[in-house]
């Protein structure tokens, strides 16, 4: 599939958005920087909702448990979710092969992360020379205006760019792979949902919470449990575990007093 | 004439419409220019400089009260906006008189923003996101728009109504409302139980999505012993399992994210060209 230079600079645009505050911080970050919704607006660009939605999902089982914590990221679903699937459409690649495409294009992404955690630090100390001053409004410009212009360039020309030559560099590369090669990108494919799922059960799990996620596992592997109900009944048996820690805890406190 | 215009000085009060202006203007840009040196800490002076220009009209004030909140901040931003509500709150007392300083406001923000990012990351990240993004990808792959649809407005009312809520809790309520609840220990035990939660969902998408087999076969005599079934009879899905299980030992050691990426592909292309997955 050709793709045009307006439905180029289009998907530029969403990557440039996808980094962006302008979707609120937290909700960009949580929606459309997910190769779930990244890839499905790519596939409206592209003319083709329903295929960039079955590849972005698919790239999106990667980024599973995708967690920021700290300020460190493994890897960007953004761009797997916008580039790599807009490449994977305009080469029809299959969804293994998508796969194959997303986790070099994610990890090249992680640089427009560290870019703009170095470079911002330049306008912080702008910053910090109106705050001085007291000049409420330029503290704010400062944190506004500078950081979007440097990201919109680090984020909207290379994308540009990627999607004017990559059709044809890929093509290139995916004449070249043979099925042994597939089957180790399906094989990775399978391996790195853990990498995103270790990332955030290290951030949330504390002390014995730890035994509720080989309950969750097994709950799936046994029971043939799909996530959603696994969850309800989890988060039944949360409600209760904490109900009955309160009357326990009051309880001691009043044979104690 | 100056004198006797600050002695009969009406309380200076933040109206609820600059209340509301500080949370959009922070829902937007708390980490528009987030940077290793601060991370957050210019989000906080951005939305908090317009509040300052309503509560002081000295110049020195605003610019003692843009430098207190440039301070190094970080926490989750969606359950960090009560910490946003109470901050509002003690600068409009100080503004009134209130002996607070600066240290107080600084030591009330690091204080919390642990317990909020702690509380954050459970549940939006831990909880919330994994559970709708299965869901939708879920819906997604059987070809239905409806999935990207669906986890899309569900995400945005979660991450909005947390958000808000959270903000004007907090500044309705101020430090010793706040001060109450933690000294309660609620939100440790909310943290602790959310941490449960967390990890009952992440178990159930490690089963469903991480996946790992092995083409190991045995011939002996006229019968083939697959590997892989023994291993579905000794424990179904030992292997995603173990893996999950390796990857978070090694990221609990502290090892960087990245050069455990690295690994994995490795790892995964080694034993893919050896047949051993």
């Amino acid at each position: 599939m050709q793709i045009g230079l307006w439905q180029a600079i289009a998907v530029a645009l969403l990557y440039y958005i996808c980094q962006s505050p302008w979707l609120g911080c937290m909700l960009t970050f949580c929606t459309v920087y997910r190769p779930l919704i990244g890839g499905t607006l790519v596939g409206i660009i592209l003319g083709q909702p329903v295929l960039g939605m079955t590849i972005g999902a698919t790239m999106n089982l990667l980024y599973l448990g995708f967690i920021s914590a700290g300020g460190s990221m493994p890897g960007d679903p953004a761009l797997a979710g916008t580039l790599g699937v807009a490449l994977a459409i305009a080469s029809k690649l299959t969804t293994a092969e998508a796969l194959a495409l997303a986790v070099p294009v994610g990890l090249i992404g992680n640089l427009v992360w560290y870019a703009g955690m170095t470079v911002n630090t330049i306008w912080l100390h702008q910053a910090d020379k109106y705050a001085e001053a007291g000049d409420g409004r330029k503290v704010m410009f400062m944190n506004i205006v500078p950081p979007q212009i440097f990201l919109f360039i680090i984020c909207f020309f290379p994308v540009l760019l990627a999607m004017r030559v990559g059709p044809a560099v890929i093509g290139k590369i995916m004449e070249n792979l043979s099925g042994q090669t597939l089957h180790v990108f399906t094989v990775i494919g399978g391996m790195l949902p853990a990498l995103g799922i270790a990332l955030n059960l290290k951030a949330i799990a504390k002390g014995s919470a730890f035994v509720f996620f080989i309950l969750g596992f097994f709950m799936v592997m046994y029971l043939k449990l799909d996530v959603l109900p696994v969850s309800i009944f989890m988060g039944i048996a949360t409600i209760v575990l904490y109900n009955l820690s309160r009357t326990s805890t009051s309880r001691g406190g009043d044979s104690n007093g | 004439m100056v004198n006797t215009n600050e002695v009969v000085q009406e309380p200076r009060r933040v109206a609820r419409r600059d209340v509301i202006k500080a949370f959009w203007n922070w829902f937007f840009f708390a980490q528009s220019s987030y940077n290793y040196e601060r991370l957050q800490g210019m989000g906080v002076a951005c939305y908090m400089a317009p509040i300052l220009n309503k509560l002081y009209t000295k110049k020195e004030d605003i610019a003692a009260g843009l430098k207190r909140q440039m301070a190094f901040f970080n926490t989750e931003p969606s359950f960090g906006c009560l910490i946003h509500g109470v901050n509002i709150a003690m600068e409009e007392q100080k503004a009134n008189g209130a002996p607070i300083g600066d240290e107080e406001i600084n030591s009330l923000k690091t204080g919390l923003m642990g317990p909020m990012a702690g509380l954050g990351d459970s549940i939006i990240q831990g909880v919330i996101t994994p559970i709708l993004l299965a869901i939708g990808i879920g819906l997604a792959q059987k070809g239905s728009l409806v999935g990207p649809a669906l986890f899309f407005v569900l995400e945005t009312i979660a991450i909005v109504a947390i958000s808000f809520a959270g903000w004007m809790q907090g500044y309705s309520r101020g430090r010793e409302g706040i001060t109450d609840l933690l000294r309660s220990g609620v939100l440790r035990k909310v943290l602790e139980y959310a941490g449960i939660l967390g990890c009952g969902v992440l178990g159930a998408l490690a089963a469903q999505f991480v996946s790992l087999s092995t083409p190991i076969s045995m011939v002996s005599g006229t019968t083939t012993l697959k590997l892989q079934d023994m291993l579905d009879k000794v424990l179904p899905g030992l292997l995603p399992l173990a893996l999950t299980l390796v990857v978070f030992y090694f990221v609990r050691k502290g090892k960087n994210a990245n050069a455990i990426l690295v690994a994995l592909i490795v790892a995964g292309i080694v034993g893919a060209m050896l047949k051993i997955f």
